[in-house]
């Protein structure tokens, strides 16, 4: 999904959380998956103005769970260790919604160069 | 924007109920008229029902704790009542506390924060 | 469950369907010698698939799977592709896949291993008979029956990992039942509840907790909730972390958390957690506890007057 507007950030949450509701997580996790892909979301609109958001189910073992990952061609993050710590706390900082998002998630990855752009990546998990 | 959300007035408190999907811009009018009506009205402070959130993230959890402060700034209160569970819950995990905004069960509990109760006449 | 999660779950890349295969014994020569039966097989379909379900129609147990006629022509159908499917000579990714779709039908009819391994066996002993008939060359016709024993083998080892695997899906979804069962919410009075945490509390559970002291809270509309941990035997900084947490969280939806039965220890490992301690509530005893939850909902135990 192309994330190019503002409007584009409550489109993606909508979708990933019509996904999760549809697969059956519960309201904890569904708000949990919800939240990180507005904070991810929001990070590339706000960040680098446009971007792309893929979500899709996975299956593995007895579990199933959905993946979101989030492109964007913008600045990139420089520091990335302190903003991963949580060491912002600037109003349009990426910081508080990247370290924020990754305590939400079972697995969480990121790819960041300065200059060329960013892409972060969530798993979350169905729990039984 | 403004007055997407309706601010209503019940005598000496004012009352609003925030709906699902806050956009940006229609939160940060939100905030906007929140302030104006503390500024223009005689009132002890706001009660802000957001029960119908489902998803609150560091941006409106922002907004909100931003809405209490510049509130108490202004010797009024501010209360949110009708957080989720699920709400809290992701809050919490993410390692917000929401530091500036009160908070209550329910709308007698955000009203008796606010000095006033209903009773009957 | 989906049969594409069933090739995931069961690992079933090229690298585990060559060891299976090699365990059967299954080679090429097995499955070329299969693809040139095909011609045979393919006029024998109609009456081993019509033979098969005799038998399962046959017997109590197993006619219940086929109620009406519409399901008994769908299944007679897949089990047409199914046994053309032994013939065509390949053992790859795409054969296997295709082989737990049938399982999952299978498995979702909740059709038992012991049915359709009886199945399985009346199947080898039509094709038995037909290929004894029709190859004159005894070597051959051993040779051929060998080959379709190893596949057939190696399909039923797919159906009952097949059936194994959705077992243990459920068994967790049980377990998950079992756990929401043992956080169970007490109100010891209007707008007070409690909860006794009894037990070893994992990370799993510790999240848990939070959930049903959230939800328990809001529906109750208490004030109060006292969480006992007297009764939890370790409470490690990850527990206790947890507790926190939850503290916070029923903060945040407008109510207190009462935490008791804190020993010096889980006392230590809280304060070890350098989180703000100052605006928690918390008590020794449960007694305790209870008497504070009363004041901060301005009640009070008194003793009856006379």
């Amino acid at each position: 999904m192309r994330i190019e507007s503002e409007d584009d950030v409550v489109l993606v949450r909508r979708k990933v959380r019509e996904l999760a509701q549809a697969r059956g997580f519960d309201s904890f996790a569904c708000a949990a998956i919800t939240t990180a892909t507005s904070e991810l979301t929001r990070n590339v609109w706000v960040h680098a103005r446009r971007g792309e958001a893929r979500i899709e189910e996975l299956a593995e073992g007895d579990r199933i769970g959905i993946r979101a990952r989030f492109t964007d061609e913008g600045p990139g993050i420089a520091d990335l260790e302190r903003v991963l710590a949580g060491g912002y706390s600037t109003s349009k900082s990426m910081g508080l919604g990247l370290s924020g998002s990754r305590r939400l998630v079972d697995e969480f990855s990121i790819d960041s160069v300065q200059g060329k752009g960013t892409v972060v990546t969530f798993v979350k998990w169905k729990r039984f | 924007m403004r007055g997407s959300i309706p601010i209503l007035r019940i005598g000496p408190v004012l009352l609003a109920t925030v709906h699902i999907d806050l956009r940006d811009a229609v939160a940060e009018a939100f905030q906007e008229d929140v302030l104006t009506s503390m500024e223009r009205t005689k009132t002890a402070g706001i009660v802000i029902d957001i029960s119908g959130l489902d998803t609150v993230d560091s941006y409106v959890a922002r907004i909100l704790a931003d809405i209490g402060r510049t509130a108490g700034l202004m010797g009024k209160s501010a209360v949110i009542v009708g957080l989720r569970p699920e709400v809290a819950a992701t809050l919490v995990r993410m390692g917000y506390a929401m530091e500036g905004m009160r908070t209550a069960l329910n709308l007698d509990e955000g009203l008796r924060l606010l000095g006033y109760r209903v009773a009957r006449v | 469950m989906t049969y594409r999660g069933y090739v995931t779950q069961l690992k079933l890349d090229d690298a585990e369907i060559q060891r299976r295969r090699a365990f059967f014994e299954l080679t090429e020569e097995d499955l070329a010698r299969l693809a040139a039966l095909r011609p045979l097989a393919e006029r024998y379909t109609d009456a081993v698939v019509e033979d098969f379900y005799k038998l399962l129609l046959g017997h109590a147990d197993t006619r219940k799977f086929f109620t009406d006629d519409a399901t008994l022509r769908r299944v007679k159908r897949a089990q047409r592709d199914y046994f053309l499917g032994l013939f065509v000579g390949r053992c790859d990714a795409a054969y296997v896949e295709d082989r737990l779709r049938v399982g999952a039908v299978h498995e979702r009819i909740g059709m038992e291993p012991k049915w359709y391994l009886g199945a399985y066996r009346r199947y080898l002993e039509l094709l038995f008979e037909r290929i004894s008939a029709d190859i004159h060359d005894p070597k051959q016709a051993r040779l051929s029956y060998e080959s379709l024993q190893r596949l057939v083998f190696f399909d039923m080892s797919l159906a009952i990992d097949t059936y194994i695997a959705a077992n243990l899906e459920t068994i967790g979804r049980h377990q998950a039942a079992i756990r929401e069962l043992s956080t169970p919410v007490i109100k010891v009075n209007e707008g007070i509840l409690l909860l006794p945490l009894v037990g070893a509390v994992d990370s799993l559970r510790a999240q848990q907790i939070m959930e049903s002291v959230l939800v328990r809270v809001i529906e109750e509309q208490a004030k109060v909730i006292i969480l006992d941990i007297a009764g939890v035997p370790v409470v490690d900084t990850k527990v206790a972390d947890n507790l926190v947490k939850t503290t916070a969280a029923v903060k945040l939806i407008g109510a207190q958390t009462i935490l008791t039965g804190i020993s010096a220890q889980v006392a230590r490992t809280i304060v070890q957690l350098g989180v703000d301690v100052s605006t928690m509530h918390t008590m020794s005893s449960l007694a305790e506890g209870i008497e504070l939850a009363l004041s901060l909902v301005g009640k009070v135990i008194s003793a009856k007057a006379g």
